[in-house]
């Protein structure tokens, strides 16, 4: 028996690669963390006759951490990017846990500005998934889509699970002590795991990339390093915006922005104008979600068997006919199909994008590159959710914002489908990293 | 501005109150469990996770 062959029958015994165990940790984090701030809509009835304020006030606590949160992705990505992914997500869910539980001495809704809004939100940003695709990358190239998509499912879970758990925790023990609860979960739980599991990169476990095994017989091409770069690797994150696909992969992230989040600010107020009930909007809207779950994991794993940036075309060409039947279909009939052809395309950018970008840019700045997407994803949001609802002011129908929505869909898809993969991405070309000598640890800084 | 404020999160943003008051009407109406074995039941299943996944990371190593 070779070294070889001695060496895999050696990974077999142990079980499956390192890397699934931090997938299902990240996973974990990320179904904690989402899913504590969709718990947030649980409480406001409550603290609006407990404090005797409006609705809006307590909005402006889950505005202000909205706001926070997405402030926070990039930073957190960036912070990723210089000190590694596994610090950053451990001390950001503990800072999360702690002011959780913090949340439950608040007596008004400026405590819970600071405390939610402020310091949950910007904290979650830690727990994102910029900071978390910069782990996932140095484990995983061959399924990074498969790795990066069980991460966005979880938060979805994550939805399912905690948002019920809050509210019968709610009715059992009272706010205050469902806030404590959650939060000594996350402490307990969550950050544990994080600093028992998680690693910022296999060469700490003495594993490679992939839990490939070291081969003696081909030293030409030091393959995690390839790996760990791309064929448009850059030392400094500003100087991949001197190259096309950052600018095409945002673009598309934007257009994902303005189609997703407008749609989630006025589904509902769009229903009510086509005379479809509050009640069956709701539940079209988590059909959607629920579908969203199950597509993103089938887009992850076919994005590691396919040219991602074709699937990526796809998703939003696919969500474009979806803006296409609320124009074309009767309202009833319109939003069961938008809940299903929009739902397999809903969360499924988000894999496609992060596993492209490290492709393209490699692993060192992909939290900051990733956070920039992020970005311009929320610009995109923000400028469309105004368009939204100034459109069906001035017209009376939401046809002409979702005929822009489906033509930026459909340019989406174009740009998307444009990326030039087999020339840009270490999946398809060969990367011989200079001055390696077959360990990622060749790589300076590159945490 | 809440326009822009609502939008600056990427599907994290908190559950619309309309959607769970419906979701928690059905759940009750389907198992009619009462709130403290629903705690206790979804209590145990986020904590599955996190502790199955320690005792098989501590069997590995």
């Amino acid at each position: 028996m070779t070294n070889r062959s001695s060496d895999l029958d050696d990974s077999r015994k142990k079980g499956a690669f390192y890397g699934w165990y931090i997938v299902a940790a990240l996973f974990f984090a990320s179904f904690l963390a989402i899913g504590l701030r969709h718990g947030f809509g649980v409480f406001v009835k409550t603290w609006e006759e407990d404090w005797g304020v409006t609705t809006a006030a307590i909005s402006l606590a889950a505005s202000i951490g909205v706001l926070c949160n997405g402030l926070s992705q990039p930073i957190g990505g960036w912070l990723a990017d210089r000190y590694g992914g596994r610090p950053v997500l451990v001390f950001s869910l503990t800072v999360m846990a702690l002011s959780t539980i913090a949340v439950s001495t608040v007596s008004s809704v400026f405590g819970l500005i600071i405390l939610y809004g402020v310091l949950v939100s910007f904290a979650a940003g830690g727990v994102s998934h910029p900071a978390m695709a910069v782990v996932i990358a140095r484990w995983f190239d061959r399924n990074r889509g498969a790795a990066m998509s069980i991460l966005v499912a979880g938060g979805s879970v994550g939805g399912l699970v905690v948002v019920p758990f809050l509210s019968y925790a709610l009715v059992e023990f009272g706010w205050r002590a469902a806030w404590v609860i959650i939060g000594l979960l996350a402490l307990g739980f969550g950050v544990p795991l994080l600093l028992l599991i998680v690693r910022n990169k296999p060469s700490e476990l003495g594993m490679q990339i992939d839990g490939e095994q070291h081969d003696e017989s081909n030293r030409e091409l030091p393959q995690s390093s390839a790996q760990y770069i791309g064929p448009d690797f850059v030392n400094k994150w500003h100087q991949a915006l001197n190259s096309k696909p950052i600018w095409q992969l945002s673009f598309g992230y934007f257009v994902c922005g303005i189609t997703t989040l407008a749609v989630a600010v006025h589904f509902v107020r769009w229903a009510v104008s086509e005379d479809i009930t509050e009640a069956t909007a709701a539940l079209a809207f988590g059909a959607l979600m629920f579908v969203n779950a199950l597509g993103v994991l089938v887009v992850g794993v076919l994005s590691d068997r396919f040219q991602r940036k074709n699937l990526l075309g796809t998703v939003y060409l696919i969500r474009g006919l979806a803006f296409i039947s609320l124009i074309v279909l009767p309202g009833d009939q319109a939003i069961w199909a938008f809940a299903v052809i929009g739902g397999m395309s809903w969360l499924a950018t988000v894999p496609l994008t992060a596993s492209l970008t490290a492709d393209v840019y490699g692993v060192r700045n992909l939290g900051t590159l990733f956070g920039f997407a992020n970005m311009s994803h929320q610009i995109g949001g923000a400028a469309a959710v105004l368009f939204f609802g100034w459109a069906f002011t001035r017209f009376g129908s939401y046809d002409i914002p979702f005929m822009v929505g489906a033509l930026t869909l459909l340019a989406a898809g174009i740009v998307s489908l444009s990326i030039r993969e087999k020339t840009h991405s270490v999946r398809y070309v060969q990367v011989i990293p200079e001055g390696t000598v077959g360990d990622e640890s060749s790589l300076r800084d590159d945490r | 501005m809440p326009w822009l404020t609502e939008t600056l999160a990427h599907h994290s943003e908190p559950i619309d109150p309309v959607l769970w008051d419906w979701i928690s009407a059905e759940i009750n109406h389907l198992l009619g469990i009462s709130s403290g074995v629903m705690v206790v039941l979804l209590g145990a299943l986020i904590m599955v996770l996190p502790m199955a996944l320690l005792v098989m990371a501590r069997r590995r190593f």
